[in-house]
């Protein structure tokens, strides 16, 4: 609501990404994804112990996110059969962060692992369905998926040299794979 | 726990986080939590197409681990 009326926060933080990154393309702020993460980590944090959850928090930042990973024990609450839970604490992970920073964040957020088993099996879908469109020549829609689930399977099927897109209103938003040529 | 959880992250996401308020409710089917923030910050808890409400109820839904708990959010002064 009061997002263009912020850059008090962002100056501080600008200022130090100018110095870092001479030239001006796209400069990466690591020092605020990195505070994001620390805001994320602590809000995180604050409901394992709430819910009396062991495991340890990972902070990185990757390429222009913050990534904020829950590691070790039992973790299946915060997940969701589908990983829906998850994808609800990311989306109140990213509020927080909003909240404390005035920015809107991209945060990831990942726990147990989730988002890279997720990825290795997305990929392969992307991989095989680009295979198949290949050597049909026909368009193909896959299953409805989360925007983080789309994401992974378009870079698969960009990596195998075909084009894709986007189709239908969430939450039942799926890909197509399209033949090249 | 629940209550507290879902305090914390409420608290976590509005302007006003002294005024948030969780009240828990027994009935014969499960529970009811009712959240009471300030009247500014009820649109951000409730988010665009009750988004935020519904990813707060996931999480607190799969915490209270397959029991039944609704959660209500509610402007401070609003009487019940």
């Amino acid at each position: 609501m009061s997002d263009s009326n912020t850059e008090g926060v962002e100056e501080t933080g600008a200022a130090v990404a100018v110095a870092e990154a001479p030239e001006e393309t796209v400069d990466i702020d690591v020092e605020a994804l990195e505070n994001e993460g620390d805001i994320a980590a602590d809000y995180i944090e604050g409901l394992l112990d709430i819910a009396d959850f062991d495991g340890d928090i990972d902070m990185d930042v990757e390429g222009d996110r913050a990534m904020v990973s829950v590691v070790g024990a039992t973790l299946d609450e915060l997940i969701g059969e589908k990983g829906e839970v998850l994808e609800a604490l990311q989306e109140l992970t990213r509020l927080a962060v909003h909240r404390a920073t005035g920015n809107r964040s991209r945060l990831m957020l990942d726990i147990g692992g989730f988002r890279d088993s997720r990825r290795k099996a997305l990929t392969k879908v992307g991989a095989e369905a680009a295979a198949e469109v290949k050597k049909t020549g026909e368009v193909k829609p896959l299953a409805p998926m989360t925007p983080f689930e789309r994401k992974v399977v378009h870079d698969a099927i960009a990596a195998a040299g075909l084009r894709s897109e986007s189709e239908g209103e969430e939450p039942n938003r799926y890909v197509v794979v399209h033949p090249v040529g | 726990m629940l209550e507290e959880a879902l305090e914390h992250l409420v608290k976590g996401i509005v302007e006003n986080p002294d005024d948030v308020q969780v009240r828990a409710r027994r009935f014969r089917k499960g529970k009811v939590l009712e959240v009471r923030v300030h009247p500014d910050d009820l649109g951000k808890v409730i988010g665009r197409n009750g988004r935020t409400a519904k990813s707060l109820r996931t999480v607190i839904g799969s915490l209270a681990g397959g029991r039944y708990v609704r959660v209500d959010l509610l402007d401070l002064h609003e009487v019940r």
